[in-house]
């Protein structure tokens, strides 16, 4: 029997990430960079990378999944999922008892609480504005004079945070800038910001409805205080993927699903009668239903 | 000598050629009806859903399909009640802003709205705004004598507006253009069938409805441009669940309702404007043209909310309809405030709970802006399907 591999392409607002799934549920390949204003580029080059890891070629790869916000323009993709779905997918296989998910990312922050078998039973978004998400942070970092991967240790140097009483980009210059001039720390200033967001975070969990267990994803909890300070606020245990699994789990939930929708082909194939093997690479896209004429 | 009142699609890639449909459809100055009236042209207004345009064309004027548009019923929102469609308000405001200028408003008794809709136009402009009593009563034995004989009806007011006699002749040359222009639309739905991932729903709704501005030897040449190019597209399919669109048959949603669709689903059939698409087959050319056109509109047509037909339940349509196109699933939609729409959606779910086929109901109004939370709902719909 041929060995099939899915590939999940989550094209974030901020990082576009790309897996490689075999049919065991073992990554062969991932990938990850900044998702830059072209998408449907950066997606392709990403998955060009997660391929060569896997020592693959695209026609060996039966079913590619694409998710986030750029998933519609994912033009080599053979179906597109929200990232609510592909992320409850990636969380539930991580941790089975998943049932609230916080997805805090670049420019987005999402809870959903899950059913027990991983469907999404609700789900709340933060507003239009990117305020309480990655982006507050980053904007809080850069007004001073540190750069996105400097959040993490500089904020695991503080002594205490500092308030701060919003979570709007704009508006944080002008009170980081008032916190400064009275002498606190920058490290205390960032990690008041962060509790800032956990605090808009949380209220968005209520909002649910939340139940354990908790399952923290997105690119802010790859900053361990994040997850620390989420777990404080909520007093409670909270998941969070080990090492970059944090910013991949959209992307292998993309990838399990497909799986799952092979699945379903070669048993709608096998209740047609067709006698031929969909784990031919690529069979699906010539012979399966959904091609049309 | 007729004016050419779209060619801005000539010499054009498929996508620059679809990317002017859409800004020609969505520019509510209608641009095509004024370059026809500064060439000395008249026009004939007429509402949704259905209506013979081959008597207006073998005029020589100008059939216009009055179809609403994204604009602010300013004045008409005092004409009417808050509790009303938004097409009908729209479409007179169109008249009464200055933006669509006619010689003769047509409309028809699909709903109360839409009759009243000729007497409230009526008391707003000088030139002639009146009922076509299509038959209420499609199955009895005299409603094709009955419907020719309100067509020549309108035949005598047109006649009077064109101030020339419309022979038989001409309308036969008009029925030949119509068959053709209907056997083009035609060919294009079956691509959106058979080959749904070489033009999505909204391309083609751009297509076929800006045949209802423009005179429609145009719309021929334009279509017989256009399919081919779309038929050579390099384009890949997707693993999406094939969906009929329910609910366009007379207000219409915005195309970026439609483009929402598309994005998730393959929307392989649909009764958006199925008044350009009303009749299925060729009108018979020889003979009574007249008549020919009375029997196509009861013999050779399609289905809608606003037409009752014994033959035709319109839930057993749309199971066909699923069928013939191969379908999944249903998108069942109404406008907001259309009471036939909104009935038609009970016997729709019915049929569909009983035939086990999922569908999705949603709501629109054409001057709807966000489309956010249809669109993850659709989606999560689509998911189900796919992965559940």
């Amino acid at each position: 029997m041929h060995k099939r591999y899915t590939a999940g392409i989550d094209s974030g607002s901020t990082y576009t990430k790309a897996l490689i799934l075999d049919s065991e549920f073992r990554i062969r390949g991932q990938a990850l960079a900044c998702t830059g204003f072209r998408l449907a580029e950066t997606a392709g080059r990403l998955y060009e990378q997660a391929l060569e890891q896997a020592g693959l070629r695209a026609e060996e790869v039966d079913y590619v999944v694409a998710t986030g916000f750029g998933r519609h323009i994912v033009a080599f993709s053979d179906a597109h999922v929200t990232d609510l779905t592909a992320s409850a997918r990636g969380a539930i296989y991580l941790f089975p008892q998943t049932r609230t998910i916080l997805d805090v990312g670049g420019q987005t922050m999402k809870a959903s609480r899950l059913d027990e078998i991983g469907r999404v039973k609700s789900f709340r978004l933060n507003d239009k504005c990117a305020a309480g998400t990655g982006a507050f942070l980053e904007k809080t970092a850069r007004y001073m004079g540190f750069s996105t991967e400097e959040i993490g240790p500089l904020v695991a140097t503080s002594k205490e945070a500092v308030p701060i009483s919003g979570v709007c980009a704009v508006f944080a210059e002008s009170e980081v800038i008032n916190h400064l001039s009275l002498g606190a720390a920058p490290a205390d200033i960032m990690h008041g910001a962060l509790c800032s967001l956990v605090g808009r975070s949380v209220q968005l969990m209520k909002r649910v409805h939340m139940e354990p267990e908790f399952t923290l994803i997105g690119g802010l909890l790859r900053f361990e205080t994040m997850a620390r300070v989420v777990r404080d606020s909520l007093k409670a245990e909270v998941n969070v993927p080990e090492g970059d699994m944090v910013q991949f789990t959209a992307a292998l939930g993309a990838a399990i699903l497909g799986h799952h929708r092979l699945r379903k082909l070669e048993a709608a194939e096998r209740a047609a009668g067709r006698k031929e093997s969909l784990y031919e690479p690529g069979h699906h896209r010539q012979n399966a239903g959904w091609k049309g004429a | 000598m007729k004016p050419v009142v779209f060619d801005e699609w000539r010499n054009k890639t498929i996508e620059e050629v679809l990317y002017e449909c859409r800004e020609m459809l969505e520019d509510a100055s209608f641009p095509t009806v004024r370059r026809w009236r500064e060439g000395g042209g008249l026009v004939v207004g007429h509402f949704q859903v259905a209506f013979p345009e081959e008597i207006v064309h073998a005029a020589g004027l100008l059939p216009v399909k009055v179809r609403g548009a994204q604009v602010e019923a300013v004045q008409a929102d005092s004409r009417f009640g808050s509790y009303l469609c938004s097409i009908i308000k729209t479409s007179l405001e169109l008249a009464l802003s200055g933006r669509l200028e006619l010689e003769m408003f047509v409309t028809h008794p699909i709903c109360d709205a839409a009759r009243n809709l000729a007497a409230v136009w009526g008391r707003n402009f000088d030139y002639p705004c009146q009922i076509l009593y299509l038959p209420q009563n499609a199955n009895s034995g005299y409603a094709a004598a009955y419907l020719r004989g309100e067509y020549d009806r309108l035949k005598r007011s047109v006649e009077a507006i064109a101030d020339a006699e419309i022979t038989d002749e001409a309308l036969r040359r008009s029925i030949a253009v119509y068959n053709e222009n209907r056997r083009l639309i035609r060919d294009l739905y079956a691509i959106k069938r058979e080959l749904p991932w070489l033009v999505s729903a909204d391309e083609a709704y751009a297509l076929v409805a800006v045949g209802g501005l423009i005179p429609r030897e145009e719309h021929n040449e334009l279509l017989k441009a256009a399919l081919p190019m779309i038929s050579n597209r390099d384009a890949r399919p997707q693993d999406r669940v094939r969906v009929v669109f329910e609910g366009g048959f007379c207000e219409q949603p915005p195309l970026d309702f439609i483009r929402a669709i598309s994005r998730s689903c393959y929307v392989v059939d649909d009764d958006l404007l199925i008044g350009l698409r009303w009749i299925i087959e060729d009108v018979t050319e020889e003979g009574d043209p007249l008549m020919n056109l009375a029997r196509a509109y009861l013999e050779k047509s399609s289905y809608s909310p606003v037409q009752h037909d014994l033959r035709k339940p319109k839930e057993k349509m749309l199971l066909f309809r699923l069928r013939a196109s191969k379908a999944e699933a249903a998108i069942i939609t109404a406008a907001k405030m259309c009471e036939p729409g909104l009935e038609e959606q009970v016997a729709y779910t019915r049929a569909l709970d009983a035939e086990g086929i999922p569908y999705f109901v949603g709501e629109f109004e054409e001057n709807m802006t966000s489309f956010d939370h249809m669109e993850i709902q659709l989606e999560t719909f689509v998911e189900n399907i796919l992965f559940s």
